[in-house]
């Protein structure tokens, strides 16, 4: 199946998207992680201003039958969230990489961008969980 | 006796179906050292036999002709509907409601429970019951702690003591921090770390606190520190204010005074409301409205399951499963049945009536209410010689007031005294004659 | 038919039926009460009684539950609930009790007896009747543990629990502040012990939580194994005890070496599950984790009084009062009815009955665990024809007037269909949901839209989850 992933984007293993911009990265999950959730009925957002690490824990994203954690791609700063999702999460069915965005992070290591996977990489990762 | 239909053809019928010879074959995976050959229990008993042995049992109960005795537990009067609803096994023997279209009937009633009891509190959610108001306050303990994220949970005096002690153990396993404190130094234990502070009103002891002020308070020095109330006899929102129109966030009670038997304490029903910001932490069973997939018509459903340990699993605020369905059910057919004028005589009753008693009683030499607020139906009696009183309540069939002292070994000679609107001026009459008989320049002649 | 709710059935006519007289003077309620506290709204509804009792009889008709057919509910057990609890539940001299009055006895030898009899039936030493449902059981069960641990100044922070578990199972361990590591089953549907002896040895785990028959239906034949290495790095076995009914008389907890176990009154004592309760969850366990056994405990006189006896290395309470009293009775009634034989008789015909069933759906539908199961089994929608899902069968079945099984559970099955049939249905009622899944499964090749669709015979169409769970409307 074609998940219509982006070129100018990175992703990660736990099915992150990032779009950097300077220091600023916009995060959301991928079309693959919304189409494995099924229908979204509510997103936890988190607080503005609230520093994570990568890695952690800092959404949560439910369906009917599930529930997905969004974590940090990389280290940062809470500084936007997409507050339209909170009358409109099925806009992350529908648009996971433009109007389903999730929220907006001030990047803490820009070293840490490395550890990002392209396109291709993400490519395999989905392949390999057998879809 | 069994309830199982087959007879020993049909089973051999179906063990040769299996290409099995006996019952035995069936359980060939099971190391042999394991399989029990008798269980040393009696022999089965017919019907009849049964029936005989409880009832004998049963006598070994005591059932009185009036009822001085609440604590958390109450007499009132439950109307014939409720036993009739309940009865109706379509109700009684189903299964939570997952398959929603074969489960309408519940559904619907679970939604106008949790409609009813909205209206009744002015909370703005509720859910769809817990098992009963001890464990709905403990819950209520650990979804204060997940809001806030924060670790300390502030108890208030006057909680019923067997509540107070279900949150300590609840707190205990997921390590929160339980401090117990007067309304005195309430404020001296308000600090930033505080997930909620918890109040019964009317308490254990019968004060109706002024919960207005007392949240207004709190509010003020700690505005996130989230306030619970509880209630053990919720008849009294029949007449007093309803937590809704007040500072609490989150509100509990013992529903068992819906129409639900004593039954020697359980089952219960855990009524459990929030605020809706809180929706989405609440534990246990929500029912919602919805429409058909391919249709117009509107009909109900188990809603934002995502919450519960079925789908979160170790990350769910809470492991209930289910509610307490048929109780829930008891409740709402006995709020419908009295209505709204109903309810608010029932509870004006139990005002009245206590209060009449108190008043006698506080004319008996030597007996004193102990109570320095207004009460509903529980006040402290102050006595001079609590056994005679005791012992004579139950010669006279009266079942008597609690001893105190059975959780505060301090207060001796006082019982908590519960009337309610199935008292008559009869009984409590009665029960004025035993005080007097037992009045301080009375003692000896008894 | 009449759809509306009860909100709308209201009159302003005050209801005096159910009210006494009053019969003291009363007196201005404000003298009594400051007007501060007093409301001001009432918005509860007066419907006559009549159109209440109507408004029931009319909902009950739309609603299923084993006194109108077969409830295959994997895990749930749903067997007949015999009328005769019910009568004993309501005599006065239980129904009437006050938990805290004196002449108490009779409720609490029901107490003493019962957990007497659960004893003999599990193999443990000691029993709490306290917790309120199968979750609170576990929790229970699980303080234990954590009480076990800490009384011997042992740090445990872990718990096993296999793949196939409920779901309550890391749930409760969580509300019991252990973290979870969770061993995958192996192709047996068993615990692979090599992985269960690794798990064990990472330190501080305080044991696993196991239900044998496992959720699949399968008894795991390596379960003295798998206690014994539990209990040789020093932890301890729970018994999660759902799945207890084909074990009834054949085999017991105790002896597979399980130290905790929590029971489901309300599944294999056939108490009634009121739709979603009040259940009740007693905990059994061996003589060393009686004294923490949750607050009251009972014990016996010489001179035959039941009393309270006051342990300071107990838990603490779990619950107020004595537990669910009403269904424990029912539940203590309703093994005195069947005895010893009656109840080894449960085990084995429940057994019998879902392997009938195993035996002739596996002709159609993919089992992919295909061995003798106990209670229950597991199909999955692998195979069958068309895309059509289980959820599809499932809305199918309720078409045809019978409730569907457990779906999408275990989680190790991909849609899954976990079928339970218990010892209470007759040939025939297992002959029909045979014959009913058979022609489902020809409906899913010829006529796929039907499933797709359905169900089309209830009193409402398939709901829509989603809308409820986006914009919850949970009251009127």
């Amino acid at each position: 199946m074609d998940y219509n992933l982006r070129e100018d984007i990175k992703y990660t293993a736990s099915h992150e998207w990032v779009r950097v911009d300077g220091d600023i990265g916009v995060v959301g999950i991928t079309s693959y992680a919304q189409h494995q959730l099924g229908d979204i009925v509510f997103i936890e957002l988190p607080n503005i201003g609230l520093v994570l690490e990568k890695g952690s824990n800092v959404a949560e994203i439910e369906s009917v039958k599930a529930v997905g954690d969004l974590q940090m791609p990389v280290s940062g700063e809470i500084i936007e969230v997409n507050k339209a999702l909170e009358g409109t999460p099925e806009m992350v069915n529908s648009s996971p990489f433009d109007d389903g965005w999730i929220l907006k992070i001030k990047i803490k290591h820009s070293d840490e961008l490395g550890t990002l996977l392209s396109i291709e990489e993400y490519k395999k990762i989905i392949e390999s969980e057998g879809h | 006796m069994d309830f199982i239909p087959h007879d020993d053809k049909t089973i051999a019928e179906m063990l040769k179906d299996l290409g099995l010879k006996e019952l035995d074959d069936l359980f060939d995976d099971i190391p042999k050292d394991l399989l029990k050959t008798q269980l040393n229990i009696p022999p089965g008993l017919s019907e009849p036999d049964l029936l005989n042995k409880l009832v004998k049992i049963s006598e070994e109960n005591k059932v009185y002709q009036s009822n001085f005795l609440g604590a958390g537990n109450y007499f009132h009067y439950i109307p014939s509907l409720v036993d009739f609803v309940i009865s109706r096994s379509e109700f009684y023997t189903a299964y939570t409601p997952y398959q929603a279209e074969a489960s309408q009937g519940y559904l619907q009633a679970i939604y106008e429970y949790q409609s009813i009891i909205s209206r009744l509190t002015q909370m703005d959610v509720a859910n769809a019951s817990m098992y009963d108001g001890s464990t709905a306050l403990a819950e209520a303990a650990i979804m204060s702690t997940i809001i806030t994220s924060k670790n300390i949970v502030i108890i208030m005096e006057g909680i019923h003591p067997e509540y107070v002690e279900v949150v300590k153990t609840y707190c205990w396993g997921q390590n929160i921090e339980l401090r117990i404190a007067s309304q005195d130094d309430l404020m001296n234990n308000l600090s930033e770390e505080v997930a909620s502070i918890m109040i019964q009103s009317p308490n254990f002891f019968g004060d109706i606190e002024d919960v207005v002020e007392i949240s207004k308070k709190i509010k003020k020095s700690a505005p996130n520190c989230l306030i619970v109330q509880v209630m053990t006899d919720p008849t009294c929102l029949g007449v007093l204010q309803p937590p809704g129109l007040t500072n609490i966030d989150i509100f509990v009670a013992e529903g068992q005074a819906f129409g639900i038997c004593p039954s020697f304490g359980g089952p219960g029903l855990g009524i459990f409301t929030a605020k809706q910001k809180y929706l989405r932490k609440i534990p246990g069973r929500l029912v919602g409205k919805t429409k058909e997939l391919n249709g117009e018509r509107e009909g109900f459903i188990l809603t934002l399951q995502a919450r519960e340990q079925h789908i979160r699993r170790e990350k769910a605020s809470s492991n209930i499963c289910t509610n307490q369905a048929l109780c829930a059910l008891s409740a709402l057919i006995y709020l419908l049945s009295v209505g709204s004028h109903g309810l608010r005589e029932i509870a004006t009753q139990n005002i009245q009536k206590a209060h009449y008693l108190k008043e006698k009683l506080a004319l008996i030499p030597g007996y004193e209410i102990l109570n320095k607020k207004p009460t509903y139906n529980e006040f402290l009696l102050k006595c001079p010689d609590i056994d005679k009183f005791i012992i004579e309540c139950k010669n006279v069939n009266i079942l008597p007031p609690l001893r105190i002292s059975s959780y505060y070994p301090n207060m001796k000679n006082v019982l908590l005294v519960c009337v309610t609107e199935i008292n008559s001026k009869e009984s409590l009459d009665k029960f004025l004659d035993i005080a007097s008989k037992f009045q301080e320049n009375n003692m000896g002649d008894s | 038919m009449d759809t509306k709710i009860i909100f709308e059935k209201s009159f302003n006519r005050s209801n005096r039926n159910f009210i006494t007289k009053m019969d003291v003077i009363a007196k201005d309620l404000t003298e009594i009460i400051p007007t501060s506290l007093i409301r001001k709204e009432l918005p509860l509804p007066n419907v006559p009684e009549v159109e209440i009792v109507r408004h029931y009889v009319n909902l009950s008709n739309k609603n299923y539950g084993v006194d109108t057919g077969i409830y295959p509910l994997g895990s749930c057990t749903m067997k007949y609930n015999p009328k005769i609890n019910e009568v004993i539940a309501r005599i006065p001299g239980f129904s009437q009790i006050h938990p805290l009055q004196e002449d108490n006895q009779g409720s609490l030898r029901i107490l003493i007896e019962l957990s007497k009899l659960l004893t003999e039936i599990t193999g443990m030493e000691g029993f709490t009747l306290q917790p309120a449902a199968g979750a609170h059981g576990e929790l229970v069960g699980l303080l234990i543990m954590k009480k076990y641990f800490e009384n011997k100044n042992i740090l445990k922070t872990k718990i096993i629990v296999p793949d196939s578990a409920h779901g309550t199972n890391p749930a409760s361990a969580k509300m019991a502040g252990f973290s979870i590591i969770e061993v995958q089953s192996n192709e047996q549907g068993e615990v692979p012990l090599d992985h269960l002896e690794y798990a064990m040895k990472q330190g501080d785990v305080a044991g696993i939580m196991l239900t044998n028959p496992n959720t699949l239906g399968v008894f795991d034949r390596n379960i003295k194994e798998i206690t014994r290495i539990v209990h040789e790095n020093g932890g301890l076995c729970y018994y999660d005890g759902a799945n207890l009914n084909p074990m009834l008389g054949v085999c017991r907890p105790g002896d597979m070496g399980f130290d905790i176990v929590h029971l489901n009154l309300h599944k294999t004592f056939s108490t009634p599950h009121g739709g979603g309760g009040p259940g009740s969850g007693p905990v059994g366990v061996i003589e060393e984790l009686i004294p923490f056994l949750p607050e009251p405990c009972l014990i016996s006189n010489k001179d035959g009084m039941i009393c309270v006896e006051r342990k300071d290395t107990s838990i603490g309470r779990i619950k107020a009062f004595w537990g669910n009293f009403g269904i424990i009775l029912r539940a203590y009634s309703y093994i005195l009815a069947l005895g010893a034989e009656g109840l080894s008789r449960v085990g084995r015909i429940s057994v019998l009955n879902a392997n009938y069933l195993r035996h002739n759906l596996k002709k159609r539908f993919h089992l992919p665990y295909d061995r003798i199961c106990k209670h229950e089994f597991v199909l999955s929608d692998k195979g069958i024809p068309n895309d059509i899902t289980t959820e599809d069968i499932a809305k199918r079945i309720l078409d045809y007037g019978i409730y569907a099984p457990t779906i999408y559970f275990p989680l190790i099955v991909n849609g899954a269909l976990m079928i339970e049939p218990t010892e209470t249905e007759t040939r025939n009622n297992l002959d029909r949901f045979i014959d009913i899944l058979f022609k489902i499964y020809d409906e899913a090749k010829e006529n796929p839209d039907i499933l797709k669709k359905a169900p089309h015979n209830t009193p409402i169409g398939r709901l829509d989850a989603v809308l409820a769970a986006r914009t919850p409307k949970l009251r009127e």
